[in-house]
Parts: structure tokens; sequence; C-alpha cells
């Protein structure tokens, strides 16, 4: 059973004071979609590279508390700017999705299996002989998170993961999270599209300043301390907005709802 | 007499198309349309025109042919293994024959770096060439305006080290890796002859120049 | 009134692939634009074509009285001003000031002059705190911003931008949004403010900011209406890549009169049917 637990953490980067992330605690099964919002700097993408063993071990800097993760595949983490994360070491796209299971070394024909499912996945079958040096931002974001799918990661952390895309390729990436989740996965996602998340998270973790501020089922993203804070949906927002009184309405399906009943 | 002999062949090999059997699309470096061999040859002698300058400055006329073939062919065959080997295919290669992934990742990133950053380069002339930067004017203008296009682009290459670092490292090119190789280029018999046939000439060589 | 960006049937193509096929459009000043159309589809191309860095094939590009074939982009900076995707790879100086005054500077600008559009930019950004920040110390969102306030800084006539909000967050989209409302509705030499020209995905923004509408299909202009008819037509966004943002949803699904599509305008519509409704 897939599981990844954050005790009371603590971390700093190298050569700073002010911790990154301070007393954060949190949970993940397999199966579970957690969303972490926040504003820029408030310690979601730091949380993201504590939880994916990359910081301290690979960035450096100190970290007090305890971090376990279990599970039958590895962490993997998709990084906000896709032009950074290309191995440089692929000729095709097919490839470069199969640099990932390559590593792991896994046998050749599990290799293709997972990357032909991965394209499928991100709908990139069109483009698997393309170099992809030669993508636009949106085909190189959704390679990489194909790249990443491809090594059946038991935990799969996305750091603003559709920055590069257009709302239709959106659309698919999230249903995309629901999918993997369904199958077992692990989830936890930084985002501001925060009007996609009633749809896709079963929690919300809101940080402010390194800590958790709040934690909640997605309707904390209609609550009145997320909608001041302008980290709730855009629904909520208009109608407190308006001066309706709470609680409000989350999506658009809920306000229409209410609308009928007045 | 022996420099000419070996400039000769290594020149002539620089001259043909091909690279390694089996590949068609191996030849990146190289624009497409054009000679492939034509091209290295050219680019080979403008890098070695400066050593001939020098050379003819110090030397007389036969110790400057003799030295200037040399000089020419070593940087022949260098450019003619960056233009014809593409860093994929040396990674696999070198995962075939049994090197750890991350030792091939250094040398193929190093082979792959160019296009990129010729690429960014070009990205951050327009961005400053529409904040205002020209090109005119005196020497000193020119510096500068060199300054501006030189260092955005090893500042923002720097930048991007760490996440590159992260990128790699979540996709497990870690050292002591035991990396698949995806399809590992043909490797005949014949070749590895070869190979060990030019290890033996080198090493005759040594010994003959040693006597 | 000249306006601030005319194309008359202008046509571009890359070796033999054609990209843009006799577009022709008027901007006038202070005019808030969105370039709309699928990858591909030409609108980084027009973007080079109005700042110079390319020449169209066909036609003729105007930047209020120049054309651009005659002007050089270093040139035509002094009326454009942009910001591209990667515009953070762009910063070199050791302050983030310094980096925004470049432009300024390199136009030939006095240093008086210089200083008060450095400071200008920063205000309008509010990244007044961060002037004196390296710009690669800062997180990559307010590197973006900094970009664009080395646009902002050049006060140009035109502002033409490339994905301005991609990896910005709600708060600093909104930063953006109201710099750029500042601009354009700025009384400048040509008697309005800047026109914008704006490639964007994130409709949330352009909804906001802007309220007109070009939509490039393979190379033509499909369409050029209001951004608030674009969104109210769910199928046609649809095949553009596009969802209608959450406002305009919202307007559709409760029926609200006029259709607003900005948060505040939907907001006092809602105040105003639901208090008439409770008390007839």
């Amino acid at each position: 059973m897939t599981r990844l637990i954050l005790e009371r953490v603590t971390f700093r980067y190298p050569a700073t004071e002010a911790p990154a992330l301070e007393d954060v605690s949190l949970e993940v099964k397999g199966g579970e979609v957690v969303a972490l919002v926040g504003s820029v700097g408030a310690g979601a993408s730091t949380l993201l590279l504590v939880a994916g063993d990359l910081a301290p071990r690979v960035v450096g800097g100190r970290l007090e508390g305890r971090v376990s993760f279990d599970g039958d595949g590895p962490r993997a983490i998709v990084l906000p700017t896709p032009w950074t994360q290309l191995s440089g070491m692929a000729f095709t796209v097919w490839d470069e999705v199969a640099f990932g299971p390559a590593n792991l070394g896994l046998p050749r024909d599990e290799i293709s299996r997972q990357v032909d499912q991965a394209v499928v996945r991100l709908d990139l079958e069109a483009l698997t002989s393309r170099d992809p040096t030669t993508l636009s931002g949106g085909e190189l974001q959704r390679v990489i998170v194909a790249g990443i799918l491809a090594m059946r990661p038991a935990l799969l952390l996305l750091d603003e993961p559709t920055a590069e895309l257009d709302p239709v390729g959106a659309r698919t990436l999230w249903k995309l999270v629901r999918t993997l989740a369904g199958e077992g996965t692990a989830i936890v996602v930084a985002t501001s599209e925060l009007d996609a998340l009633p749809a896709i998270t079963d929690r919300v973790v809101w940080l402010e300043r390194g800590r958790v501020a709040a934690t909640g089922p997605a309707a904390l993203l209609a609550s009145d301390a997320l909608v001041v804070a302008n980290m709730g949906t855009t629904v909520a927002a208009v109608w407190r907005a308006a001066g309706l009184p709470a609680p409000y309405p989350l999506t658009v399906a809920h306000a229409a709802q209410r609308w009928e009943r007045r | 007499m022996g420099g000419l002999a070996t400039a000769v062949v290594a020149l002539a090999l620089t001259l043909t198309p091909g690279a390694s059997p089996g590949s068609t699309n191996t030849v990146t470096a190289v624009s497409p349309g054009s000679r492939p061999g034509l091209v290295v040859f050219r680019t080979a002698l403008l890098t070695a025109a400066p050593f001939w300058l020098f050379l003819l400055l110090l030397h007389d006329l036969p110790t400057t042919i003799a030295i200037g073939l040399r000089v020419t062919t070593m940087v022949a065959s260098f450019v003619w293994v960056v233009g014809a080997l593409p860093p994929p295919r040396l990674v696999e290669a070198m995962v075939a024959a049994g090197w750890s992934a991350s030792v091939a990742y250094v040398f193929a990133a190093t082979l792959a770096a160019a296009p990129v950053l010729r690429a960014r380069a070009r990205r951050i002339a327009d961005a400053q060439r529409c904040r205002g930067l020209s090109a005119r004017g005196g020497l000193a203008h020119r510096l500068r305006a060199l300054w501006a296009l030189a260092l955005p682009l090893i500042l923002s290459s720097l930048h991007e080290v760490d996440e590159r670092a992260l990128a790699l490292e979540t996709r497990r090119l870690v050292p002591g890796a035991r990396r698949t190789s995806l399809s590992p280029p043909p490797d005949r018999g014949a070749e590895r002859l070869a190979r060990w046939g030019l290890v033996a000439a080198c090493a005759a060589a040594l010994g003959w120049r040693l006597r | 009134m000249t306006a601030a960006l005319r194309l008359d049937g202008v046509s571009f193509s890359y070796g033999v692939v054609q990209v843009l096929a006799d577009v022709s459009l008027v901007l006038a000043p202070g005019e808030r634009v969105a370039l709309l159309g699928r990858n591909g589809a030409g609108k980084s191309t027009l973007v080079r074509l109005v700042t110079g860095l390319a020449r169209p094939a066909a036609g003729t590009v105007w930047v209020g009285d120049w054309d651009t074939r005659d002007h050089s982009p270093d040139v035509l900076a002094r009326r454009v001003g942009s910001v591209f995707q990667h515009a953070d790879q762009q910063l070199f100086a050791r302050t983030l000031e310094d980096d925004v005054a470049f432009g300024p500077r390199a136009l030939g600008f006095e240093r008086s002059d210089v200083a008060g559009r450095v400071a200008r930019a920063l205000d309008a950004l509010e990244l007044g705190a961060q002037a004196r920040e390296h710009p690669y110390d800062l997180p990559p969102a307010l590197r973006k911003l900094a970009a664009l306030a080395g646009a902002l800084a050049l006060e140009p006539a035109l502002l033409v931008l490339d994905e301005p909000t991609a990896g910005l967050d709600r708060a600093l989209r909104a930063r953006v949004t109201r710099a750029l409302l500042e601009r354009a509705g700025r009384a400048g030499a040509g008697g309005g403010g800047a026109a914008l020209l704006v490639i964007t995905h994130d409709l949330t923004f352009a909804a906001e900011l802007l309220d007109r509408a070009l939509v490039l299909d393979r190379g033509r202009l499909a369409c050029d209406e209001s951004l608030a008819g674009l969104l109210g037509a769910a199928a046609r966004l649809e095949t553009l890549g596009l969802l209608r943002p959450p406002v305009a949803e919202l307007s559709t699904a409760l029926d609200l009169p006029g259709r607003p599509i900005r948060a505040a305008d939907a907001a006092r519509v809602l105040a105003r049917v639901a208090g008439g409704r409770a008390d007839p």
C-alpha cells in the first residue's frame, strides 16, 4: 500500500535561516489526490521536493521532522518548466519518454509497453518520432508528464503541471490525474488553477509562508478564509463579492442549483 | 612525411559523407541538403586557420606546413566526430559497452548543449534588440552590446542547472544505475577488429617515434 | 488619429510553408486585443513581424506611421514594447531596476527620464520592494514580471505580449492586469494610451483585461470580434483549444443579463438580480 507521511517537517534551504517549510504534517495514501494551494513562495514547490526525496538529498539544506514513504513504485516529480526537464539524450519523443524507465533498468519489452501507454494517455501518438527540442511548450509539457508516467510512479508529484497547456490540454491532464488516482497512484499537485480542483481533488492543503494554514475537502476552496485570501474558486469569489450570504457555491453547477432553489 | 600522410587520410575521411553504419539521421550538426563532408572540411579549415597564421609568423614554411597539417588533422577529426556523432547514440553505445549511464551523460550533454545554447542565444538576441539594443556604433558600444547578449546566456543557463539536476534525478539518472540499452548500435566483428587495429597502430607509431 | 498598429494584406512564409496569409487588421491607440489560435496558427510569427524581427513577404506592417520594413527592431522599440516567452532569460543586470533601465538607456533617453520611466514601470507592477535585488535571486514568477517591467519602461504606443501570465499565480496575474489597464487607459502623446496585443490561453486573464479578440486559424484571420461575444460561443472556443472561463460560464448558467465576463461585473449584476428577486 502506497503511503507518504510527513511528520512535523521543517526545512531550510542551504545558506538560509528562514524555513521554507515549518512544522508541516501531511499524509497521502495511494488513490488520493491532494492539492497544495498558496501564493508564490508559500512553500508548495518545496513541499513537493521534500516529498519526492529531492530535498534535502539533492538540493541540500536541513530537514527536521520525519519523512517516510512506502510504495511498490518510485516517487517522481514533474517540475514547472518543461524545457529544463528534457533529458538531452533522446532523438525522438518516444526515446525521451523511455528515458526514465530505461534508467530504472526495466526489461526492454516492459519499457515499450509503458512508453506506448503513456504516449496514448498524453495524446502524443502523432509526435513520437519528432525531435523533442522542436516541440512547443504545451507539447513538451505533455512529453515530460508522459516520461514520468512511463516510470509507473507510486507517488506522483506535480508542480504547476498545466502552466504551458492550453485549456483543453489542461482539462485532459486533470482527467488523467483522476484516472491515475483510480488506479491506486498517490498524487500531490501544486497548482494555481484553483477552478480545476473541485473536480479532481480529495483534499486541499492551504500553505502560507511555509505553514499549513488550513486543510480540508475541496469545499475549503469556497470557505470565507480562502476566498478572502484570493485562494477560492472564481464562482465562490464572485458570490462573495456580490454580497450574497455564505456558504458560497464551489462550482458553476453548485451556483446554478442554488440559483434554481431561490 | 608521416604527418602529411595521416593528414591526407584524415582529410579524406572528413570528405566522406556518411557516418556510422545503419543510421541515416545521425548528421544532426550539419545542415541538410549540403554535403556534410564539405561542411566538416570547411569548419575544420576555418578553425585551424588562426593556427596556420601564428605558425607562419613563428616558423619557416616547411615547419609551418608540417605542424599546420597536424593541427588541421586534429581539428578536422574532432569536428568530424562532433558532426557525425548523435549524442543519444553515443550514450546507447557506451551503455551497451558497460559504461555507467551518468558517465555517458557527461559526454552526451556536452555534445548536445550546442544546438540548445544556439537557440537560446538567438532568443536572447531577439529580446534584447526589441529592448533597443543595437549592434551598430563604435567598438565600446559593440562590446557593451556583446555583454548584454553573453551575460544573460550564461546566467540563465547556469540558473537552470539546479532544475536540470532535479529533473535527471527524478528520472533516475543516478550513479550506479543499470540502464537498459534501448537499441544498442550494432558493433560488428570487423569494427571491433578495426578499433584494435587502430590502437595497435597508435602504439606502433608511438614506439617508432620514441625509438 | 493614426492607428497604433495596422496590417495590410500581410503574408509570411518559412521556406515553402506559408505561416500567415493575407492578414489585415487595425489596432487603435488604447485598444486591448487578444490574439488567439492553436499552436502553429501563426501568432508568434505575427509578433515577430510587428516587432520587426521578421519582414512580411507581402503586404505592409505599420507601427504608427512607420513601415516596419524601414526600421530595425531596436528602432521600433521606441514604439513597440514586447515580452516573449522565456522572457526571464533576457535579464542580466546586477539589480532589477538596472535591468529595467536597460531598454530606455539603449534608446538614448536622458538620465532623469530613464529614472522616471523605471520608477513608473516598477511602480505599476508593484516591484518597488525588489528594485535593488539581483534578478536571479527572485522567484521565476517575479523574473517574468521584471521582463514585463522592462517593456513597460519603454513607454511604447504598442505592447505586444506572448503569454504574459504563464507561471504566475492569481495575485500576480491581477497585478499584471492592473498595470496593463493603467497603461492602456493613460492618455499619451498619440491621444490614447498604449494599445495591447496579447497572446494568451488564459481566458480568465483575457476577460479581465481585453475586450476584442482576433483569432488566427492556419495563418488566416478567422475572426475579429468582441471578446465577450467569443466567450459566449463555447463550441467555437473548444475548436481553438480554449474553454469558457468560469465567470462567463456562470453568467450563462445563471442567465445573468448582459452576460458579464469580468468577475467584478458579474458580482455587480448578480447582486442586483438577487436583490431584485428578494425584494420584488
